[in-house]
């Protein structure tokens, strides 16, 4: 069997058109790549960059920090697992990062070790590493420091809420989300939430709930509430109907309200606001929740507010600086943040305007102040509620 | 006379050149892909040998999985629990070097639990005659279930999640183990004796035979249960050093823990040209350049739309998603031959 010649100049031209390919995408490459600058570079890892909270916080430090302070952010795909993490902060050190700011919780100890190992700074800026990591990290030269709410913040965010629904509301039977428990941030805030509203699980109230779940092998079984307000409980995501389903179930049952420890304004909030029933939420103050706050029945949000994320980018910036900002033991900080609270569109209104890209709360002004600051100073800003009035 | 020396040149096959063509463009495109990236590293000075290192890392698990996972494709079967049985078994395989710091037991118990867990795919198919694909959905269920049991009954919480962590003392003593030279030693012995396996057996042949046309390879004799086993159990070698090899890495397990692999070792293999019915064209080695190829064309894509930050993500994905397509038309290219595989 011979090869004609125009089958020969067929393969010769695919190899061709293939190589030529390879150098257009080449020199778009050194087009689109090419020169350095002096730009401090900064690797984010995130679990999800498409809810609303995380794009509030990307958007402050691309949009916002970035401009001031001439940084680039450079933001992770979505990671799911521990090895996914490492991986991509292996590439952001070869990628010349100065700095890596964990969102994901992946594993956060082991990767402050790798960052220290590459002599690249590793900062916690989103929850907290677990006691056990914490320790473990904090003396390394490279690991900056973690701000957060901290469990106890949850428990009382979420105690916060059980008490407003049971004293002003005067509810008696509330729906309740209780998001991904055993999610330890999750389940913090539920035994807040139970508490608020009066109610005990297995008998016991406060942190106690957490601990006696823990105990049963974290498994939560709402059959074991009791108390005043009658409750009807469920939890999870399959993202396949089943979900939507039971939380049908519960709009149809007549509740005072609908009581929701996270992910309720993702997954509910338009068959929530769609059946006229209130609810509440601990997310973020985004366009998104103000417009449901606004028209829809949301009534009542714990949030994060975007520029949170400021005191952090302030201490990545210090250590970069030769600044860094460290316990009088030399230890890295923990230090933890709280959430705003609105119950109402006016205030959620308020909160936004209070802190936008272009206005942040914690703007250039604030930022220097906080950049090279001494330990006690630091602390006393990153803790100072600056809830607007 | 001139007639006579024209019957003399060199006879140019026109289908063994095709054939050659099409086996040599997954390696020509992971040589390209190569040169491409290295020069996009270096003009951007990125560190060179750490970009290097984290595709290692990337694509190492993957491919561990994926060439075991060859014998069973090569069948025209295909396993879905592959990524679940990984998880299983790396969970096992941490408990039990958290209870003794036993490395050769964490290797051990990662690889027999694997193997167990993909052979009792092949023997309940067997027993009731089910498709293997449908025992492989049902697997995925109860191994993810039972991973997610064991991790929350066993592990601990941290932040926003449930996982089993290693001790610093048992991450220390994997650390030779996550080096570079270990990982490429180990790779290369693991594709060398698959390989053998493949090519030089008389199990590759029938597999491939199998995978062709399975009535024929029946008549001939050959045991479809038995290859199907031997497939099962090959597969779950590549697993099972695939979760030894995850936990070394990333030193915990949570219940995403090679929570993409299951889809990431079709798309390797397919970009290493591994036809997608399997059968007489099937290759060990497509899983090897497909893994590194698949890994090193998303590094690429996402240096390139760093800038695109907002449409970065969905445009990595529709590009890896287009050239999937065009892999599978000029692979098929040679399936519509009208002759038979040779």
């Amino acid at each position: 069997m011979y090869m004609q010649k125009s089958e020969i100049m067929a393969i010769s031209k695919f190899i061709k058109g293939v190589t030529a390919i390879a150098l257009a995408g080449a020199s778009m490459a050194l087009v689109a790549c090419g020169g350095g600058n002096s730009t401090v570079k900064v690797g984010v890892l995130v679990a999800d960059a498409s809810g609303d909270e995380a794009i509030g916080f990307k958007n402050y430090l691309q949009q916002y920090v970035a401009k001031e302070y001439n940084y680039e952010f450079v933001y992770s795909p979505q990671l799911d697992s521990a090895e996914q993490a490492r991986a991509q902060a292996e590439t952001f050190i070869g990628q010349n990062c100065k700095a890596i700011i964990d969102m994901a919780d992946k594993n956060r100890g082991d990767l402050a070790q790798l960052c220290n190992t590459n002599k690249v700074y590793f900062a916690i800026g989103s929850g907290m590493m677990s006691d056990e990591d914490y320790n473990a990290s904090k003396n390394l030269e490279y690991f900056v420091g973690q701000i957060g709410p901290d469990m106890v913040t949850e428990y009382n965010t979420g105690l916060a809420m059980g008490q407003y629904y049971k004293e002003t509301k005067k509810v008696s039977k509330v729906g309740v989300y209780g998001a991904f428990i055993p999610n330890p941030m999750h389940l913090y805030r539920m035994a807040g939430l139970l508490t608020g509203l009066g109610d005990t699980y297995k008998g016991q109230s406060g942190q106690n709930i957490v601990y006696t779940v823990f105990g049963d092998g974290a498994q939560f079984d709402a059959s074991n509430i009791a108390g005043d307000v009658t409750i009807d409980y469920c939890s999870g995501f399959d993202g396949e109907g089943a979900i939507f389903g039971r939380v049908g179930e519960i709009i149809a049952g007549n509740p005072d309200a609908f009581l929701s420890v996270g992910m309720t304004t993702t997954f509910f909030a338009d068959m929530l606001d769609k059946a006229n029933l209130e609810y509440s939420d601990i997310d973020s103050f985004t366009t998104a929740n103000g417009a449901h706050m606004k028209t829809g029945s949301l009534k009542y949000l714990a949030g994060k507010y975007s520029s949170s994320l400021g005191p952090i980018f302030a201490a990545i910036k210090s250590a970069i600086d030769g600044k860094a900002i460290r316990l009088a033991n030399g230890d890295a900080f923990s230090l933890s943040q709280g959430y705003w609270t609105a119950k109402s569109s006016a205030e959620f209104e308020k909160f936004q305007s209070a802190d936008s890209v272009t206005n942040p709360i914690f703007n250039k002004t604030v930022l220097d102040t906080l950049i090279g600051a001494s330990y006690d100073s630091f602390k006393a800003a990153v803790e100072l509620d600056r809830t607007p009035q | 006379m001139e007639q006579v020396m024209e019957n003399k040149k060199p006879k140019f096959d026109k289908y063994k050149a095709k054939k050659l063509v099409i086996t040599l463009l997954p390696l020509l495109a992971l040589i390209l892909l190569f040169v491409f990236y290295i020069i996009i590293l270096n003009v951007n000075d990125y560190n060179i040998m750490m970009n290097l290192r984290s595709l290692l890392n990337q694509s190492l698990i993957l491919v561990l999985v994926a060439t075991g996972a060859i014998f069973i494709f090569t069948l025209g079967q295909f396993d879905i629990s592959l990524g679940a049985n990984a998880l299983f078994s790396a969970v096992i395989g941490t408990l039990v070097y958290k209870a003794t710091g036993s490395i050769a037991l964490l290797f051990i118990i990662c690889i027999l639990v694997a193997v167990g867990c993909s052979l009792l795919n092949a023997l309940i198919a067997s027993v009731f005659h089910l498709p293997m694909f449908v025992t492989t959905i049902a697997m995925l269920s109860v191994l993810t279930a039972l991973a997610t049991f064991l991790i929350q009954s066993q592990g601990s919480a941290s932040g926003t999640s449930y996982s089993i962590n290693l001790p610093s003392e048992l991450v220390d003593k994997l650390a030779p183990l996550d080096t570079p030279i270990f990982k490429i030693i180990l790779l290369g012995i693991f594709i060398l004796a698959m390989v053998f396996i493949f090519n030089f057996t008389k199990v590759g042949r029938k597999q491939k035979f199998l995978g062709g046309n399975e009535k024929c390879a029946k008549l001939t004799g050959i045991s479809i249960s038995l290859f199907g086993i031997i497939a099962f159990a090959l597969a779950g070698l590549g697993v099972g050093l695939g979760s030894s090899m995850t936990v070394v890495y990333a030193h915990t397990v949570s219940t995403t823990t090679a929570s993409s692999i299951g889809m990431s070792v079709f798309i390797a293999i397919v970009f290493g040209g591994m036809p997608i019915n399997g059968g007489a064209r099937s290759r060990i080695y497509s899983a090897l350049i497909g893994g590194f190829s698949y890994n090193i064309m998303t590094n690429i894509l996402f240096i390139l739309f760093q800038s695109m930050e907002g449409a970065r993500d969905g445009l990595v994905q529709v590009i890896s998603g287009v050239f999937f397509l065009a892999i599978v038309f000029v692979a098929s290219i040679n399936y519509r031959s009208k002759n038979l595989p040779r």
